[in-house]
């Protein structure tokens, strides 16, 4: 028998539900967890706090998709503002926002957390299968290079130029059409995110979503948790409705991504000897700006199809960084790029012609780098305190990177570059890169830096002093709760994050099967 | 008492540990204060409300909002005004949509915006930021965004936000810049929704057709 799909407004009076298993989060990882234990015959409530929207009201719209789609309204910043962090909340979460990009974990990441933080069996080999099955179902294969936008080639054709290494992106997507708007939710359901493809496939076979349910905590007893409790929120005005959702469950698995889920296990009480929240990575970005002689439409065409991982390996002490492109839409345009009044102004006149390049710095690697802290602020609230404080070796990066970018935009024939430091520094020649960068500021709040990418917070590992989950991301002490998302990753992984969190969610779903049999 | 010469400068010119401090606990007491305060209570410029009332922000603190609008958003040919956007009533709508307790640190910056003990403190000065002149609202705006403080420089980056999203989120500054809008021709709106139960899933909501994954 099909299950189904509710909103907030389904439940008129608090209800409780009974299951096999409730999955906390219906992005990456909540998804595709969910699914496989449906396969398995097992019973599955998977709860997300956003509301269900599909194509039926994706328009393309700014302002209607970053209040729907996005945490805090595509505005969730550390507490300092310095850091803008981008990250879906909706059923399908950032998969239906994401840029479709589709990396597989880098072999040495793994190495890293086997010899680095005791992590076992999560190895390539283990993951290829996985890995293997998820491409498949999501048509995740390279987008060609003569499909690639002009945004794009702005930076392989720099790169190409200056010798530096590059490729083409990999993209989860059937029958794309091409249009670009893959951040504001596919008005085509081409891209295959997790609300058209895994969450369909297991609501076919019986399982059960229940969208606007902000799950508030764990029902805990000894060594076991019970289920959760959850408030429902008005699909219109994300509001509570005063009605109380409890689910209890057999096993509950926490996949609310890495600021949501270690907020989850603080609320309920559960510190992980202190380690929840802490080790927060989130892939730093940096941009630069570039004014291009040729249209290049930044809004239009799939959104990122060349990389490049040249620097990902700067050497001891230092951050590396892989390089991509964002797509650029007028709303975020505004206010991401620096300045106000006149001068701003001028700048957006020029949107057509803006080609923006990304830096995505590999945090977490250094010995002194500890990440940032997800903490409670008063706990009724649903906003958390985010710190991610902005170090030297940060900025030693952002500069290195900032320089870097300016080069390829340079040689890939921009006109000017700028930086989007709250007053911009401005390059128009190759030879004046470096001092133009090195005597700008490198500052926390002067300098934009931003996040689609969060990790860390519920870290996996052999020693619970020193980690939340072990290397079956069970919650070291508890035999039946599980966190199954990004935030179980003990470092940053150097490529964009979906892929990784599909194929260690597929993994994972057989010892959360195996907790619940 | 010009307080502003010993702000730093934005290239991380020196600040005295000592100094660091006091103003550091300063400036948070600010905060808290908000718009309280016997300096604050001096009146500002007051501007006509939006007939459909505010949902966030009292009439003082939109005043602020519609004055830093003013500032952050020049007239220009091609581009709607301030005005025929309707910006610090967009800001009001957008904030009314964030958690209570961010809209209530909004209000206490905007009040802190106007408040005249903090101007003096700041800056300085103790007239509202709605009496100043454009040019002197413009140096108090890059003083916030340029302050050796990072209470004020956050404090910036959340006003700048808020009033631009204020005014770009309208469909009426596409044009301006250069932007035609969604490609509506490939629009699905308006389709049925599948939330399963008795209903078959269509074959256009991302069905499988290989054969099964294990």
């Amino acid at each position: 028998m099909s299950g189904r799909i509710l909103t907030g407004r389904d439940h008129p009076v608090d209800t409780i539900l009974h299951c096999d298993v409730a999955v906390v989060g219906s992005g990456a990882g909540g998804s595709v967890l969910a699914e496989r234990l449906t396969a398995r015959g097992l019973d599955v409530v998977l709860l997300e706090e956003g509301g269900h929207w599909t194509r039926a009201s994706f328009d393309g719209r700014e302002d209607h998709s970053y209040p729907r789609l996005y945490q805090e309204m595509a505005n969730r910043a550390t507490d300092d503002q310095s850091v803008l962090i981008l990250q879906g909340r909706n059923v399908g979460g950032g998969t239906t926002v994401n840029w479709c990009t589709s990396f597989r974990t880098p072999g040495e990441v793994l190495e890293r957390w086997r010899d680095q933080h005791g992590v076992k069996g999560l190895s390539e080999e283990a993951l290829r299968p996985h890995w293997e099955a998820i491409e498949k179902r999501l048509h995740i294969a390279e987008w060609p290079l003569e499909r690639m936008n002009a945004n794009n080639r702005v930076l392989w054709d720099g790169c190409g130029k200056l010798g530096y290494s590059r490729g083409l992106v990999r993209r989860n997507v059937h029958n794309c059409a091409n249009l670009g708007y893959c951040g504001l939710g596919c008005p085509i359901d081409a891209k295959m995110a997790m609300g058209v493809t895994l969450i369909p496939d297991a609501v076919e076979k019986g399982m059960r979503v229940q969208a606007n349910a902000s799950v508030r905590r764990l029902l805990l007893g000894d060594r076991r948790v019970a289920g959760v409790e959850a408030i429902l929120l008005d699909p219109e005005t994300d509001r509570p409705t005063g009605v109380t959702l409890t689910v209890k469950a057999r096993t509950v698995a926490v996949c609310g991504g890495a600021i949501n889920s270690p907020a989850l296990l603080l609320r309920s009480g559960l510190d992980g000897n202190g380690n929840v929240g802490k080790r927060f990575f989130l892939h730093p970005v940096v941009i630069m700006s570039a004014t291009m002689p040729e249209p290049v439409v930044p809004w239009t065409g799939a959104p990122q199809a060349a990389y490049s991982r040249h620097f990902i390996d700067r050497g001891p002490g230092k951050v590396g960084f892989i390089l991509e492109v964002p797509p650029i839409m007028p709303l975020i345009a505004a206010t991401v790029f620096p300045g106000t009044g006149e001068e701003h102004q001028a700048l957006l006149e020029r949107l057509p012609y803006i080609q923006s390049t990304i830096a995505i710095c590999h945090d977490g690697l250094l010995p002194e780098d500890v990440g940032g802290t997800i903490r409670l602020r008063d706990p009724a609230e649903r906003r958390v305190s985010i710190e991610y404080p902005l170090r030297p070796f940060h900025f030693e990066a952002f500069r290195a990177a900032c320089k870097e970018m300016a080069r390829i935009q340079l040689a890939a024939g921009a006109r000017e570059v700028i930086s989007l430091h709250s007053v911009p520094v401005r390059i128009r020649r190759p030879e004046d890169v470096d001092a133009a960068l090195d005597a700008a500021p490198w500052e926390a709040g002067r300098v934009r830096v931003a996040t689609a990418h969060q990790m860390g917070g519920c870290a996996m590992g052999a020693d619970p002093r020193t980690s939340v989950v072990d290397s079956t991301l069970r919650y070291h002490g508890m035999d039946n709760l599980f966190v199954v998302d990004g935030s179980v990753f003990p470092t940053s992984l150097g490529v964009n994050p979906q892929e990784s969190i599909f194929g260690i969610a597929r993994w994972a779903s057989q010892f959360v099967a195996a907790a619940t049999a | 008492m010009d307080v502003s010469r010993t702000d730093p400068g934005p290239a991380g010119a020196a600040l005295s540990r000592r100094s660091l401090i006091k103003r550091g606990l300063l400036g948070g007491a600010l905060l808290a204060a908000g718009g309280a305060g016997f300096l604050a209570l001096r009146g500002g410029r007051s501007v006509p409300l939006p007939p459909d009332g505010l949902r966030v922000f009292d009439p003082r603190q939109f005043a602020v909002l519609d004055a830093v609008a003013r500032r952050m958003i020049r007239p220009r040919a091609g581009w709607p005004t301030v005005d025929e956007v309707g910006v610090a009533r967009a800001a009001d709508r957008i904030a009314a949509g964030v958690e209570p307790s961010a809209q209530k640190e909004l209000q206490q910056l905007l009040g802190l915006f106007e408040n005249g003990l903090a101007s003096f403190v700041f800056g300085g000065r103790t007239r509202p930021f709605t009496l100043l002149d454009g040019a002197e609202q413009d140096r108090v705006l890059a003083e916030w965004r340029d302050s050796g403080l990072a209470l004020r420089r956050t404090g910036y980056a959340a006003l700048r936000t808020l009033v631009l999203a204020g005014y770009y989120q309208s469909p009426s500054v596409w044009p301006a810049m250069g932007y035609g809008g969604p490609p509506a021709i490939f629009s699905q709106t308006g389709v049925p929704v599948w939330r399963g139960g008795d209903v078959p899933r269509p074959d256009d909501n991302g069905v499988w057709h290989g054969e099964p994954l294990q």
